[in-house]
């Protein structure tokens, strides 16, 4: 028994530092399709490396904002003018990544106000997608590690190793992005606006229910209390999505409540405001250029009349 | 709790440090706690069905004392058909009651009466059709006189319930396992070593080989009307990987954590795909469910004797019912005579205890005939898993109908790695044919550091490969 104790005593340590350089050597060598169970894409879709280039040179501004897509492409920093905005929105990005970007970079930036992006589904994802655009785009360090075990997916930890490790050998120092990208442009301050395009109405399902995941909200409450702990105010806002599909789930007052029993200022641009499915957005989820404006208007608007800001 | 779950890998090292930390206690204290961790893993699943599991054993264990110490011969009897008509109940019941009753009802409908009936909706207890074999094969010993009745609850339950066989086999005989269970056992460092070995591999083969195989087939199978012959083979040859890298992984986790417990388990898988024809196939292809009804049903029936009348007869009936045993569906049924169809020229023939060594024993490379050979029964295997796969056998049939009229044409699988990997696992397998599993002697003559290079990369390519969402064996639906 005790060589059988004392044999895997040096064998697990063997086999970790074989696995950690196996990761590094497929994900260094081997073409993309090769490892499924690793995604590190430098300047993936939504410019989320340019975004946090720039935030290195942030500090001390008005207003953060975060979450998914709807945050990223929902929050046009030039329909601020009055504030110091920051968004820091990233694709799918869950409270749990969220969770890990506030504790690793609100210190810095010290914004007055947080507007948090809350989106019912990205409650109900595991967060896979936005953890491995995190690990290549952002820096790594004990947060990451923090975030990977909280979504304990295989993906995301063989990620990060490999995040880790091109950290390590500053692998991405002299990458850059382009400012133009398909049909994105990057605009300083997180934005990215997408060229002009209208929505064509698709099938949509019917009735569904978002199934809310526990530890997304967790991470959630954890956010707000961090937060609230540094003294800043939070907004949470529902950003509009094409009515149909905004319909189409049947829980959507009890998401509503659950953001109100938050006892902070909620505001579901679904309800306050309509837009036109065709005009305003360019899917079905994510409002065109035109529809930002009018969005970020209403939001001044609200923000104005409640005496929010500050 | 999955042997592929992050539940079983914290459960397995904390039931393995207690039960040897045990060794130096009286044997039943190792048992009880053997018997308390299997009903903790199997009330994991669903406890409401822990006491249909009780009762099974309390029942088989009873009937069996009954039987031993009955004074007459019709009291033997009594309780000999008292556990075999309960235990076929419940199977009954949970298994096949909606499948009888729906049948009948579309039977009826046949010659123009229409009746609903009332089906139940019931949640099949996971493992119901192996523990209830494992009861069943105890209770038919005793009666036939052939061992003796178990007088201690706690090892017969153990024998019932032990939880690396439990939810999916091997089906477990008393007289194999029951003697390991009374016997003291002491830790031994290469039969341990062993076991993690056959783990690996059997990880390798479920979360590596049968996931990704499976993510194609089922793309394969739910759209199989739109696609090419091409991909409509493919989809079938890729069932036949899953199923194999799925049941005989299970297998292989099953019987390397008992070796870790001390305990060896009948060998349920022996290289099935390297089979020359479909006899030498049911011999290497869960081979404890073949055993069992080539015990328990083929030779009561008559078995080879008799004429070749008799022999046919004899092989339909086992596969039908060992069709029917895997579930209350006619595809499963006609994928049983399918098996007995293509294993009929052996049986007329006789030749069908024909190579009976694996192929190419001691040689790198099998003979042209052997190649063609396996081929040939390769592809017949591919063809009845179509069915055991399918739906139902409307489906199933469109699918063999897709084959030849779908047009030309290879569909864009899109996984590159993976036919890389099966490249790999094939290559690993045949080199590894002559062993009860395929790395059990792969790297022994090499020197330490470079077996457990081997075993990393098996270890990194369950990571990197395995499937995001656990998933579950296919043979726990049986």
């Amino acid at each position: 028994m005790k060589k059988f104790g004392s044999t895997l005593l040096l064998f697990v340590p063997f086999a970790i530092s074989l696995y950690i350089l196996f990761v590094f050597l497929s994900g260094s060598y081997l073409p993309d399709s090769m490892h499924s169970n690793l995604v590190y894409n430098v300047g993936s879709a939504g410019h989320s490396f340019s975004r946090f280039q720039e935030l290195k040179e942030q500090k001390n501004i008005d207003l953060l904002f975060i979450g998914s897509s709807h945050a990223y492409r929902g929050f046009d920093p030039r329909l601020f003018p009055d504030f110091q905005t920051f968004n820091i929105g990233s694709s799918s990005q869950t409270p749990i990544q969220s969770e890990m970007l506030i504790k690793r970079h609100v210190k810095k930036l010290n914004p007055k106000w947080v507007i948090y992006e809350v989106y019912p589904l990205t409650f109900s994802m595991d967060g896979v997608e936005s953890a491995v655009d995190l690990i290549a785009n952002d820096k790594n360090d004990f947060q990451s590690f923090r975030m990977a075990i909280k979504t304990n997916k295989i993906k995301v930890y063989n990620t990060l190793i490999f995040g880790f490790l091109n950290d390590m050998l500053h692998v991405n120092s002299n990458h850059k992005e382009a400012i133009k990208k398909y049909n994105d442009t990057y605009i300083s301050g997180g934005y990215v606006e997408r060229k002009l395009a209208f929505y064509k109405a698709e099938k949509v399902p019917t009735k569904r229910k978002y199934e809310f995941n526990e530890a997304q909200f967790c991470a959630f409450n954890a956010s707000l209390a961090y937060l609230r702990d540094m003294g800043i105010k939070v907004i949470l806002v529902q950003t509009p999505i094409v009515e149909s599909e905004y319909e189409s789930y049947s829980n959507n007052s009890k998401f509503d409540l659950l953001m109100r029993s938050t006892k902070l200022p909620y505001y579901n641009f679904n309800k306050l405001m309509h837009l036109d499915d065709s005009l305003h957005f360019y899917d079905k989820s994510h409002l065109n250029q035109n529809g930002v404006q009018i969005f970020n208007k209403k939001l001044r608007e609200v923000i104005k009349s409640n005496d929010l800001l500050k | 709790m999955l042997f592929n779950s992050l539940n079983f890998a914290i459960f397995l090292p904390i039931v393995f440090v207690l039960y040897w930390l045990l060794s130096k206690r009286p044997l039943k204290l190792q048992n009880a706690l053997l018997l308390l961790s299997s009903y903790f893993f199997y009330a994991c699943w669903d406890w409401r069905f822990l006491f249909l599991l009780m009762f099974s054993t309390l029942l088989d264990f009873g009937s069996a004392l009954r039987m031993e110490d009955a004074k007459s011969k019709r009291e033997k009897k009594w309780w000999f058909w008292i556990s075999i008509i309960i235990n076929l109940g419940f199977l009954g019941i949970f298994k096949y009651y909606n499948f009888f009753a729906d049948s009948f009802a579309q039977a009826l409908a046949q010659v123009g009466w229409e009746v609903n009936p009332a089906l139940l909706n019931i949640v099949l207890p996971v493992g119901i059709s192996f523990y209830t074999f494992h009861g069943l094969s105890y209770v038919i010993d005793i009666y036939k006189d052939r061992i003796k009745a178990e007088r201690n609850l706690i090892d017969y339950g153990l024998f019932v319930s032990y939880f690396p066989l439990l939810v999916a086999g091997p089906i477990e005989r008393a007289t194999h396992l029951l003697p390991q269970i009374k016997k003291q056992r002491t830790f031994d460092y290469l039969r341990a070593v062993d076991g993690l070995r056959q783990i690996l591999w059997g990880l390798f083969k479920k979360v590596v080989i049968a996931d990704n195989c499976a993510e194609i087939v089922n793309q394969v199978f739910a759209n199989s009307n739109e696609m090419s012959s091409g991909a409509l083979v493919l989809g079938a040859i890729f069932f036949a990987f899953q199923i194999y890298g799925d049941f005989s992984g299970y297998s292989d986790i099953a019987l390397g954590t008992s070796r870790l417990f001390g305990i060896e388990l009948l060998q349920n898988f022996s290289f099935p795909y390297f089979s020359r024809n479909i006899a030498e196939f049911w011999r290497r292809w869960h081979i404890s469910l073949s055993s069992w009804f080539k015990d328990y049903l083929y030779i009561p029936l008559g078995g080879s004797k008799g004429g070749n009348w008799s022999r046919v007869r004899n092989t339909f009936i086992i596969f039908i019912v060992s069709g029917f045993w895997h579930g209350a569906n006619w595809t499963f049924i006609v994928w049983g005579g399918l098996n007995a169809l293509f294993i009929l020229p052996s049986i007329v023939l006789k030749t069908n205890r024909n190579n009976l060594e694996i192929v190419a024993k001691g040689q790198l490379f099998p003979s042209i005939i052997e190649l063609g050979q396996i081929v040939l029964s390769f592809v017949l295997i591919c063809f009845t898993w179509i069915f055991f796969r399918a739906e139902n056998l409307g489906d199933a049939f469109a699918y063999i109908n897709g084959i030849f009229t779908n047009g030309a044409g290879l569909a864009a699988l899109n996984k590159s790695y993976l036919n890389l990997l099966l490249l790999m696992f094939f290559l690993i397998e045949w080199m590894g044919r002559e062993e009860s599993f395929a790395i059990a002697k792969i790297g022994f003559r090499w020197k330490r550091p470079f077996r457990w290079v081997f075993y990393s990369f098996l270890i990194f390519c369950i990571g990197m490969y395995m499937q995001t969402e656990e998933t579950p064996f296919i043979y726990f639906q049986f």
